[in-house]
């Protein structure tokens, strides 16, 4: 059993791309979220896998997303799950539906949450955090902007 | 489904038993579990040498990656027939479901389902971590800092949103375990509450306060199933288990086709047929309470009331004594304990004490049919139990 040190427990969980989902996280890198798209039956579909989830067919196709989309729920975290994330209390986990479809769990970015409602627009940013991983985050944009 | 060929009324528990609970210090998972399953034995008065079979959950304060091989060394017992399930809360339900499924198929005669943790006292920061990490995707979820406690507070902002459902509604659920743990011997938290103290206590994850989150404690709980045949060999008046059912409808919450409502649906549906009732039918229920808004969530899902209307259903009394289902009798977790995985082992002992009607001045009178409803991971999964009395077969 791997042995845990102190330093771990403050560092962040991050995501280890593995063959299914390298894609998505080399796009990311370049600002682009891509979403799979199946040949097949049409099928849009968040996260990457070898399959589609409807028809279970191979043919599927990157295509990079709008980054537009509504929160279809959210939380704000007061209280830290860990040490990893206590510098970052309050933050607001967002649950967006894209407009392609797929919904996906984000973070809101910045702290303001007197407009964070459901429904409310947003849009997709990439936040870097290593030279390898850059999150894909969202912005509350005026409907207006939309 | 033809009740003939299913398991109903095929399989009983005839022992329960609880280790001390709440803060238990310088007891490990497997002391503690030990301990509640010697009770278990001793309540049935049978001795270990009858066990067969042994399941149970993982915990989070153990380094045993085989919980149930590792408990049966401990108890020197050899089971032919022995898992460790991880279905997340919901464990507990699918565990008794699945030990009845065994007894009933002639896999096992009898078999204790038993689980224990020391979330409170015996986490040390690996362990922490690995409970953490394990529970949420490392590369869709995780990342973004969402604890499980934020998978089930974004259900409960859209039923907030859909069917106006309040704050205030959500904290009744808590106000009422309390007055329900009041008069539990040992639940780890007595102190009568008001919707108030609820909605003044500090937030958590939006919109969940800490008096609307389940606690954390130590604690085991075991019991013991044997066939029908048998059920009566033992001092206790058997329970017995009259439907399940189980459901598993995504794994990330993103992937939840609707965030308001849950497989429990389609869990209960297959209990109850199983066992024959309607919700109508049930006195007595044990609710997976990780949170408020999951009880009212559960509540509709259960089929005890409509859906969109579990917080004018809780702000009646419906959960309570003389209400329509009185729920979670002992505390549930929000005020009686909440070890992690073993927590709704609780919810199976404390129906089972309703249905012998031992549970003197918290006792729901005549009941006879009684439902534990265990969910887990942010409503991934779900497991349902009919219990019945033997004048209900």
């Amino acid at each position: 059993m791997k042995q845990f040190t102190e330093e771990d427990t403050i560092q962040k969980p991050l995501p280890i791309p593995d063959s299914d989902s390298q894609a998505m996280w080399e796009g990311l890198k370049k600002g682009e979220l891509l979403l799979q798209h199946c040949e097949d039956c049409g099928h849009v579909q968040y996260y990457q896998q070898g399959l589609c989830r409807i028809c279970q067919s191979k043919k599927l196709v990157h295509r990079a997303a709008s980054g537009r989309g509504i929160i279809h729920s959210y939380s704000v975290v007061h209280r830290s799950p860990g040490p990893a994330f206590r510098d970052d209390v309050p933050y607001a986990v967002l649950l967006v539906e894209l407009e392609e479809g797929p919904r996906m769990i984000s973070s809101l970015l910045g702290k303001d949450f007197t407009h964070l409602e459901i429904d409310s627009p947003v849009a997709m940013k990439t936040m870097k955090i290593s030279e390898q991983v850059f999150l894909p985050c969202f912005e509350l944009i005026n409907s207006a902007d939309k | 489904m033809d009740n003939e060929s299913t398991l109903r009324g095929k399989v009983a528990i005839v022992g329960i038993g609880q280790s001390p609970s709440g803060r238990v210090p310088g007891r490990s998972p497997l002391d503690l579990t030990a301990d509640a399953s010697l009770k278990a034995l001793a309540d049935a008065g049978m001795d270990k040498s009858q066990l067969d079979g042994v399941l149970t959950g993982n915990a989070y304060a153990s380094s045993f990656h085989r919980f149930s091989v590792a408990l049966s060394e401990y108890l020197n017992i050899q089971p032919s027939y022995s898992n460790t399930l991880q279905v997340s809360g919901a464990t507990a339900g699918a565990a008794v479901n699945t030990a009845a499924a065994a007894i009933y198929s002639g896999l096992a005669d009898t078999v204790l389902v038993a689980c224990g943790d020391s979330l409170l006292t015996g986490m040390t920061p690996d362990l922490a971590i690995k409970a953490m990490t394990e529970s949420r995707d490392q590369q869709y979820e995780m990342p973004f800092g969402i604890p499980v406690a934020n998978t089930f507070a974004m259900t409960a902002h859209r039923h907030m949103k859909e069917f106006g459902t309040t704050s205030e509604q959500m904290a009744q659920v808590a106000v009422t375990f309390r007055q329900h743990a009041s008069r539990t011997p040992g639940a780890q938290k007595t102190d009568l509450i008001s919707i108030d103290d609820v909605l003044s206590s500090k937030m958590v994850s939006s919109p969940y306060r800490k008096l609307d989150c389940s606690l954390i404690s130590d604690g085991a709980a075991a019991l013991i199933l044997t066939s029908a045949e048998k059920a009566y060999d033992y001092n206790q008046e058997p329970i017995f288990i009259l439907g399940g059912g189980e459901y598993y409808s995504h794994e990330h919450i993103f992937l939840m086709p609707n965030l308001t409502e849950t497989g429990a649906v389609q869990s209960a549906q297959k209990a109850y047929q199983m066992a024959g009732v309607s919700p109508l039918d049930i006195d007595v229920a044990g609710i997976y309470d990780c949170f408020t808004g999951t009880v009212l969530m559960m509540l509709e899902d259960l089929g005890f009331c409509k859906k969109g209307e579990a917080g004018p259903f809780v702000e009646a009394g419906e959960i309570t004594y003389g209400g329509r289902i009185p729920t979670n009798t002992h505390g549930g977790m929000l005020s009686y304990a909440h070890p992690g995985i073993p927590a709704a082992w609780f919810h199976f002992t404390e129906v089972v004490r309703q249905l012998r009607g031992n549970c003197g001045e918290r006792q729901v009178k005549d009941a006879a049919v009684g439902l534990v409803h265990t969910l887990g991971a942010g409503f991934s999964t779900h497991a349902t139990t009919v219990l019945g009395k033997g004048s209900t077969l």
